[in-house]
């Protein structure tokens, strides 16, 4: 018990902050891109090319972590980046697919009016289309963060550290306190992120749109 | 006003044109209502109007600009025209003032121009602006939505008014109130509006101006008396209905078929039977059956000026349904 504690208190902090920037980059940056291609694909020039970019976007996420780092091993090597960056690439497809569906479930009449009254392209996407899929597109960044928090635990493997090579030496020395000490971490990392992300997207939302 | 050309609109990937070579021109001022069944192409003409949907051929001039000049930049034609839909569109995310002031917005007026605005508008359609500014449309009754609809579309005060059953989704109670508080405004706006119902009676008692339409064509125009008393053909006949002398009588104010004489039958004044000059001639025959007879009084405002009896009533009816 004094060992579990220990580790929680003593050995976990730096290793939790590292975990938290393996989850906190990679769905940002994320973010950035999968939320500025789907509404690209929303947009009447860009329709015809959906399917394709979504099925890159599914690979990015159907592909394990380690099979990119491995794929991209020969111009990234080991360490903090490459981890980073197959985080990322994982991290896409929940915001992306969300966003796309927010952005197609706004209601059809509401856009009509918009249009109707002299709305331009920009301003009924500022307005109108972003707003009102907020709450979906807020719901794939929360599965994109949890996903990625549980996930991050391998960025240890390739020498990313993080509150995987907490785990990992558990295993590795038989020391079952550090393995339930980083789990518990990344859970709280992964609930914590989450609630922090409600209260934003409560600030976004009037509150009869929650979903 | 409103002036359309040969318009023509096919849709890609169809052959059968959805609006076929339609002219016709709304006055200023002018209430003009396009009627017909679904898919005739009446909401299609009203999109073209504001450029919703460009026309595939043909012209259309509001105040004799071509709307489809290059010149012109659809989103600003379409802040100067008014635009009601019968889904209303409010935006959800939006308070019922952020909702009307959502074109004096796009215009870029002073933050103290919008305000009263907004609420001036909202106490003219018959809201409390203190209740409902600050509501989201959630919290509003289907009437209630409407209003706001209304009042969004006269937001920027435009002399284009163009409305898609913009009465079609509240009840008919309701609806009968809002046609009649909608006509009060417009006697003082004298607004120029297209109006699209599939209702043939709304028609009549909103248009200043009809438009039939089927399968793309124009079928008919001119008032309500036209074409109530001469419906085109057939299409327009069975759309009027088989109780259109009765319409007529609903339409026909009593001073147009009155009697001027200052010699009233005595039995007008035991029975104590009158209309007023502005009543419809309808009344006039339910003023006979309650009192049981069959004539009644016609006043002015201040005096009596004539009589309709049952046989001038009868003369107009046979006058209407005499190609029958």
């Amino acid at each position: 018990m004094d060992r579990f504690i220990s580790t929680l208190v003593d050995r976990s902090p730096p290793h939790a902050l590292e975990h938290l920037q393996l989850v906190l980059i990679p769905v940002v940056i994320a973010f950035v891109i999968a939320f500025t291609v789907a509404v690209l694909l929303t947009r009447q020039r860009f329709v015809k090319y959906t399917d394709r970019v979504m099925t890159i976007f599914n690979m990015g996420q159907t592909i394990p972590p380690l099979a990119v780092i491995a794929v991209f091993f020969p111009f990234l090597g080991l360490g903090r980046e490459p981890a980073l960056f197959a985080l990322t690439i994982y991290a896409l497809l929940p915001i992306a697919r969300n966003t796309l569906t927010g952005l197609k479930c706004v209601p059809g009449e509401v856009k009509e009016a918009a249009r109707g009254m002299g709305m331009s392209e920009w301003e009924m996407l500022f307005r109108v289309e972003i707003p009102l899929s907020m709450p979906v597109v807020m719901a794939g960044v929360k599965i994109s963060v949890v996903l990625t928090s549980g996930t991050a635990a391998l960025g240890a493997l390739v020498g990313g550290g993080g509150m995987g090579a907490v785990i990992f030496a558990g295993i590795d020395f038989f020391r079952p306190e550090l393995i339930v000490a980083g789990t518990l971490i990344i859970a709280a990392i992964a609930i914590i992120l989450d609630r922090i992300l409600t209260v934003i997207d409560n600030l976004l939302t009037p509150p009869h749109m929650k979903t | 006003m409103i002036v359309l050309d040969k318009v023509d609109k096919v849709f890609p990937g169809t052959t059968i044109p959805a609006v076929n070579q339609v002219s016709f021109q709304v006055d200023e001022g002018n209430i003009c209502v396009f009627v017909g069944p679904s898919g005739c192409g009446k909401t299609t003409i009203l999109r073209m109007i504001n450029r919703l949907v460009e026309p595939s051929g043909g012209d259309i001039y509001i105040k004799g600009k071509k709307v489809s000049d290059k010149g012109v930049n659809p989103d600003e034609l379409r802040r100067e025209i008014g635009y009601v839909i019968q889904q209303i569109g409010l935006m959800p995310h939006r308070t019922v003032e952020q909702n009307v002031s959502l074109v004096p917005y796009l215009l870029k007026w002073p933050e103290d121009k919008i305000k009263p605005r907004v609420k001036y508008l909202l106490e003219m359609v018959g809201l409390d602006p203190e209740e409902v500014s600050r509501k989201y449309p959630y919290q509003l009754s289907g009437g209630m939505m409407q209003r706001v609809g209304v009042a969004r579309a006269l937001a920027a005060d435009p002399p284009i008014m163009l409305m898609d059953e913009p009465f079609g989704a509240v009840d008919p109670i309701v609806r009968g109130r809002l046609q009649e508080e909608f006509l009060r405004l417009q006697k003082e706006m004298k607004k120029t509006i297209c109006f699209v119902t599939h209702d043939i009676n709304e028609a009549i008692k909103m248009g200043d101006h009809i438009v039939i339409m089927n399968e793309g064509k124009l079928v008919q125009h001119g008032t309500p008396m036209e074409i109530l008393s001469e419906p085109a053909d057939g299409f327009v006949k069975d759309l009027v209905g088989t109780d259109r002398e009765i319409k007529l009588l609903e339409l026909t104010k009593s001073k147009e078929i009155v009697k001027r004489t200052d010699d009233i039958p005595s039995e007008v004044w035991e029975k104590d039977s009158f209309i007023l000059a502005i009543d419809p001639v309808q009344r006039a025959l339910e003023t006979m059956m309650k009192k049981d007879t069959n004539i009644v009084g016609v006043r002015d405002e201040t005096e009596t000026i004539g009589t309709i009896s049952w046989n001038d009533i009868k003369k107009l009816i046979n006058k209407i349904s005499g190609d029958q």
